[in-house]
């Protein structure tokens, strides 16, 4: 079996889907995503995890004349991001399931492309093919946000259609020009496979400006500050379930592009920019956090904690130390795992408060909503990384790579930590505590909503115990990112 | 078996025991959570002293077991297991902590009885004493790390337990934050330890500082500065104590059990556990304990002033921990950790009497107005008598031989800590000072109503439920306290776990007298043996002048207060108008936290509104995404009628031309 039917069944299904009727799509969406998720199990499963070469690679010529190839593959990087993909798609799916929708067909076959293109962009091990289902992933979501948005939808369309595709532009410029610059510097002919391009080492001045094109993208897809101007409009308009797939795994499309293309390929630029991307990252965290502080909006707060935890992965991945890679890598499942159901219960919690997401209109509502109160709480502790979650393993190994290298930016970087602790907490405490708010009603969790959350939670909980599980599987492939960092010199020399 | 699976098994409890009420929450009646909670802490107690028992039988010099379940954290070079170290001072402190927590359990167990979150409760309280014994079991920093926080959580947790008031959520968020930066602190000074001697695992680390680290040198003294920011903060030590006081918004039990017994001395136990660590940077040893000195004369200081009983009470468990961290700071290790156990032992009968009380008074905690509760609460005040005499350091009480012995060591060592030492004792004058203006004025003098009410049979009862640091009216719904109020007096379990902690107080100082059996010191001695302070240990002649002293000084203390507010109950509001300004700062507790609210809250809100209004409005909307948005806009009217479909036109060509200049670098450039 290929990677191949892993990636195109969520976009089969959601064809198939599209010539039932009724409430009927919904259903087969959110089981045929259960049946992709069995088989990215499946491959988590049959992962060797201490190799930390590819595993079952499908290599096909697609673009001959360009050295494009249909290249996939699964290693210590990507294998569990698939997992989680599937996971949050999933869940978002059984959420949708229970709602409706305007046009269900279309909306259903939206979520189903983008998570065939995101899967696609996990699994690429061919530039080429990496840049075309990072555009492709992004353009469901334009729709999502024009079609089934609220409030703003126009304005919110535009900001994410004009900020990602300027980025993807300078990404596809810089893709481009990574081949086309090996292929001239070493005198062989164009490849855009990423195994070949490793060992077609670029010289220095290419590094340094292709190297600002890519982050430029994946800055943007982050978001870091200060190329997060299309956030808030963005995560306030998107659906629910579009937003906590948006922000669970479409993010970190941009995080592991950091570490399976730009530290491999350009090592010597990502030495040289380190200092400004442990910056760019830094000021993320304090600034986002800053906010979260203050935003009155529960939507709000989650998307802020979103862009000060993606300046935490930065900063592991651009510690170059092999604790901040394995610390990023860990931190973007645990992430993932926490921000969807977050996005899920802002939404319930709005529906308890006259249809408002503003903290004002929220309170008191644990009261007669035990369980919902329980799942929210663990959800906020590890989004606030309290030790004991997977969520600190993340952050501790990700400020120990720091630490290892800029002991100044690591010991600032400690103030996002108790930021979270404040934030979050007061997202919890302002909807669940305190006096039930006149404009609220305190209601339990509905079982159907539960079906949502309940097994990401458990998820959260079982990866509290053993965090170990994703770090043995990450552990050979991180190391083998960050090789080319260790001895940039040598590129250097050329 | 092996002691480190009993020590496992210790774990296991009180975990079960908090799942299955947390599970159980709809099914379990009346107070069947609360006994399910109590038999796994006495279970847990159980095999804390099959362990003690078992480790008692090995070779003094093997008294170091580590057992581990699986990799936690095992990358990367950081060696994180899911591990646990036994030895004498983890089996010292898992005793302790079950003990107390098993009495408190059973008191609990009719002092919650009409709350309606009584299973709630349970589960919380069984997962804090989980997470205390992680912690004092951890076998490596990370694991302590993840017990040091999960007793901050359930702390928290059982602050705010009460939600729905403003008041407890907000004492509850204050306790947690500032016990995050406390965390902060312990995760930095891993950092820096784990830097040099590349193990999180204590024994490898503790036997390799030696080597790798310099006799004080500046990495290893802000490394433990680092650790003792996170005693500081768990501990309630100056300047990190301001959550401590407000704490006492959580029901008296878990003030007994967490704010007084256990969590609250987890610095001490940090400071003991990395003793080798302190004593290589001397000079961090020194700061902390000087820091404990101020703390212990503030706070006595505050408590002499302030009139809530609880919050008395508290200030006061702030100055006893101060003893201890100056004592384990100073090298006093047996004598800080046998204060701590008598502490406990004293400390949550206190609270529990104080419960009692409050019970009487239906909720009410002023002491101003409480009064002539001797005769209607004996048995109340026979156990507040006894806590409070153990307190002052009268002897024959266990506080006295365990305070005592702090103040020994430190005099004995001499140069700065014979001034910490001498302070020490102007801070036992205090102790007896305070703990007695709470006795006189609670239990003597002309009863109260409720009091007089009681000695008919009538337990007080509001009417109307009000919460007692605003006034506000509340009802007895979840979240609030229940409409019933129970007294040691009427409820056998009360006075069962409050019998059993007068005994203890009494004679739990008997494990360690100078010179006749030196039961702790020498059971710990093993866990110091590579210690060369705790190696000096005054002789027995010269503690027991140190004692003598003590006692003197509380007696001297009694008959003070027994002058201020018995004999003359004039003179305390003219010593008021006296030094009108020193009561003020006391009252006020010398302004801590306005000084907080001023340098840390106000700016950090600040900031967050001036990103808001300044930041993301001005420079992000309209400078960087309104200009681009703008020239985007106005070259395409399309985009805004979205809805028609044109979008897709607009996104499709995006695509398209996209592709198209990609091809046309592509072909131009092959």
């Amino acid at each position: 079996m290929t990677l191949s039917i892993l990636i195109w069944l969520p976009l089969a299904i959601a064809v198939i889907a599209a010539t039932l009727t009724g409430p009927q799509i919904g259903r087969f969406s959110a089981v045929g995503s259960l049946a992709t998720l069995g088989i990215a199990i499946s491959y988590v499963a049959r992962f060797h995890p201490h190799r930390a070469g590819l595993q079952f690679v499908t290599d096909q010529t697609w673009i001959g004349a360009l050295g494009i190839h249909y290249k996939l593959g699964l290693d210590g990087l990507n294998v569990l991001l698939v997992l989680l993909a599937c996971v949050l798609f999933s869940a978002s799916l059984i959420w949708a399931t229970f709602r409706e929708w305007n046009r269900p067909r279309l909306f259903y076959f939206h979520l189903g492309l983008a998570q065939s293109a995101v899967l696609g962009a996990f699994c690429a091990q061919d530039l080429a093919l990496f840049v075309a289902f990072f555009d492709l992933m992004l353009i469901p979501f334009y729709f999502l946000i024009g079609m089934w948005g609220t409030g703003d939808r126009v304005r919110a369309t535009t900001k994410l259609v004009v900020y990602t595709l300027i980025g993807s532009f300078f990404m596809l410029a810089a893709a481009i020009a990574t081949g086309v610059v090996a292929s001239n510097e070493h005198g062989t002919s164009l490849t855009f496979v990423l195994s070949a391009l490793r060992h077609l080492p670029l010289s220095r001045s290419s590094q340094e400006w292709i190297f600002l094109g890519f982050a430029a993208a994946f800055l943007v897809k982050m978001p870091l500050v200060p190329f997060h101007g299309w956030l808030v409009d963005g995560y306030k308009s998107m659906p629910i379930p579009a937003v906590a797939v948006f922000s669970g795994i479409l993010s970190k499309v941009a995080a592991y592009g950091f570490l399976r293309i730009v530290l491999p390929l350009f090592p010597y630029a990502s030495v040289h920019y380190q200092t400004l991307m442990l910056l760019v990252a830094l000021v993320s965290i304090l600034y986002a956090t800053a906010l979260a502080f203050t935003t009155p909006d529960a939507r709000l707060v989650v998307a802020y904690s979103s862009v000060a935890q993606l300046g935490f992965i930065t900063l592991g991945i651009f510690s170059l130390r092999s604790q901040g890679a394995q610390g990023a890598l860990l931190q973007m499942i645990n992430h993932g795992l926490v921000t969807a159901p977050l996005f899920f219960i802002v939404a319930l919690l709005a529906a308890r408060a006259g249809g408002s997401e503003k903290l004002r209109d929220m309170g008191g509502i644990a009261f007669r909503a035990p369980v919902l109160a329980a799942l929210f709480l663990i959800i906020v502790l590890a989004t606030l990384a309290m030790p004991g979650s997977a969520n600190f393993i993340g952050e501790f190994m990700i400020l120990l790579g720091v630490f290892k290298t800029k002991v100044a930016i690591a010991a600032i970087g400690f103030v996002g930590v108790i930021g979270a602790a404040y934030y979050a907490l007061r997202v919890f405490v302002s909807s669940m505590h305190n006096r039930l708010n006149p404009n609220a009603e305190t209601r339990e969790i509905a079982l159907a909503d539960a079906a949502a959350i309940a097994p990401l939670v458990l998820v959260i909980l079982v990866l509290a115990f053993y965090p170990q599980f994703v770090l043995s599987r990450t552990q050979a492939s991180a190391q083998s990112s960050l090789s080319g960092t260790a001895t940039p010199i040598r590129v250097a020399a050329r | 078996m092996a002691a480190t699976t009993f020590a496992w098994l210790v774990l296991l409890c009180p975990l079960v025991g908090s799942i299955a009420i947390a599970l159980g929450f709809r099914k379990l009646r009346g107070r069947a959570p609360g006994w399910i909670a109590t038999a796994a802490i006495f279970l847990s107690f159980a095999f804390a002293v099959v362990t003690f028992v078992l480790l008692l039988g090995k070779n003094p010099h093997h008294r170091e077991l580590t057992s581990t379940l699986w990799n936690y954290d095992f990358s990367a070079t950081v060696d994180a297991k899911l591990q646990i170290l036994v030895d004498p001072l983890s089996v010292f402190m898992i005793l302790v902590v079950s003990g107390v927590s098993a009495l408190i359990h059973l008191y609990s167990v009719a002092y919650m009885h009409s709350d309606r979150g009584y299973a709630r409760y349970f589960s919380y309280l069984n997962f804090f004493v989980l997470s205390m014994l992680l912690l004092v079991l951890g076998g490596n920093f990370i694991m302590l790390i993840v017990g040091w926080a999960f007793v901050g959580f359930a702390s928290y947790a059982l602050i705010s337990f009460w939600y729905r008031r403003r008041t407890a959520t907000r004492a509850g968020i204050k306790a947690f934050v500032i016990n995050v930066v406390g965390d902060v602190g312990l995760v930095l000074g891993t950092f820096i330890i784990f830097q040099h001697a590349h193990s999180v695992e204590f024994l490898k680390v503790f036997h390799s500082t030696h080597h790798v680290f310099a006799h004080d040198s500046s990495s290893l003294v802000i490394a433990c500065l680092l650790l003792g920011l996170g005693a500081f903060a768990k501990s309630a030590q100056i300047p990190l104590h301001t959550w401590l006081p407000d704490a006492m918004e959580g029901p008296t039990p878990v003030s007994a059990l967490i704010h007084a017994a256990t969590m609250v001395t987890a610095g001490v136990y940090l400071i003991a556990r990395m003793h080798s660590l302190f004593e290589q940077a001397p000079t961090a040893g020194d700061v902390t304990a000087i820091g404990g000195c101020l703390t212990l004369l503030i706070a006595a200081t505050i408590g002499l002033a302030v009139t809530d009983i609880k919050r008395v009470i508290a200030y006061s468990t702030m100055s006893q921990i101060g003893y201890m961290i100056m004592g384990v700071s100073a090298g006093a290790y047996s004598a800080g950790l046998f204060h701590l156990m008598t502490h406990a032992f004293f400390k949550a009968l206190l609270f529990m009497a104080a419960g009692s009380l409050i019970g009487a008074m239906a909720g009410d905690q002023s002491l101003d107005r409480m009064g002539g509760f001797r005769k209607a609460m004996p048995f109340t005040f026979v156990g507040f008598m006894v806590g409070g005499l153990a307190l002052s350091g009268l002897p024959p009480f266990s506080g006295w031989l365990s305070k005592d012995e702090i103040l020994g060591f430190l005099d004995h060592r001499g140069g700065g800590f014979l001034v910490l030492g001498i302070l020490g004792y102007i801070g036992a004058f205090l102790t007896a000072l305070y703990t007695f203006r709470m006795i006189f004025r609670a239990f003597f003098g002309e009863p109260v109503e409720q009091a007089r009410q009681l000695e008919e049979g009538h337990l007080a009862h509001a009417d109307v439920p009000r919460n007692p640091a605003t006034g506000e009216e509340e009802d007895s719904d979840v979240g609030f306290p229940g409409p019933d109020h129970h007294i040691a007096e009427r409820d056998p379990p009360m006075k069962i776990a409050m019998g059993m902690l007068v005994v203890l107080a009494v004679i739990g100082g008997v494990l360690q007298i100078p010179g006749v059996d030196d039961g702790i010191v020498r059971f710990l001695s093993t866990a110091f043996a590579d210690s060369k302070l705790s190696r000096a240990l005054p002789s027995t002649g010269t503690d027991w002048v140190g004692l003598a002293i003590g006692a003197a000084i509380a007696v001297v203390g009694i008959a003070t207060a027994y002058r201020l507010w018995i004999a003359a109950p004039e003179t305390p509001s003219r010593i008021r108008a006296r030094f009108a300004p020193l009561y003020t700062l006391f009252v006020n507790k010398w302004y801590f936290d306005e000084l907080i609210d001023v340098l840390v809250v106000r700016p950090a809100l600040m900031i967050g509104r001036l990103f808001d209004s300044a930041g993301e409005r001005i420079v992000v909307a309209r400078g960087l995404t309104g200009g681009t948005v703008a020239i985007v806009r106005a070259s395409s009217a399309a985009v805004r009628r979205a809805q028609t479909g044109l979008l897709r036109y607009y996104a499709a060509g995006m695509v398209i031309f996209i592709s198209a200049v990609a091809l046309y670098f592509l072909v131009s450039s092959t």
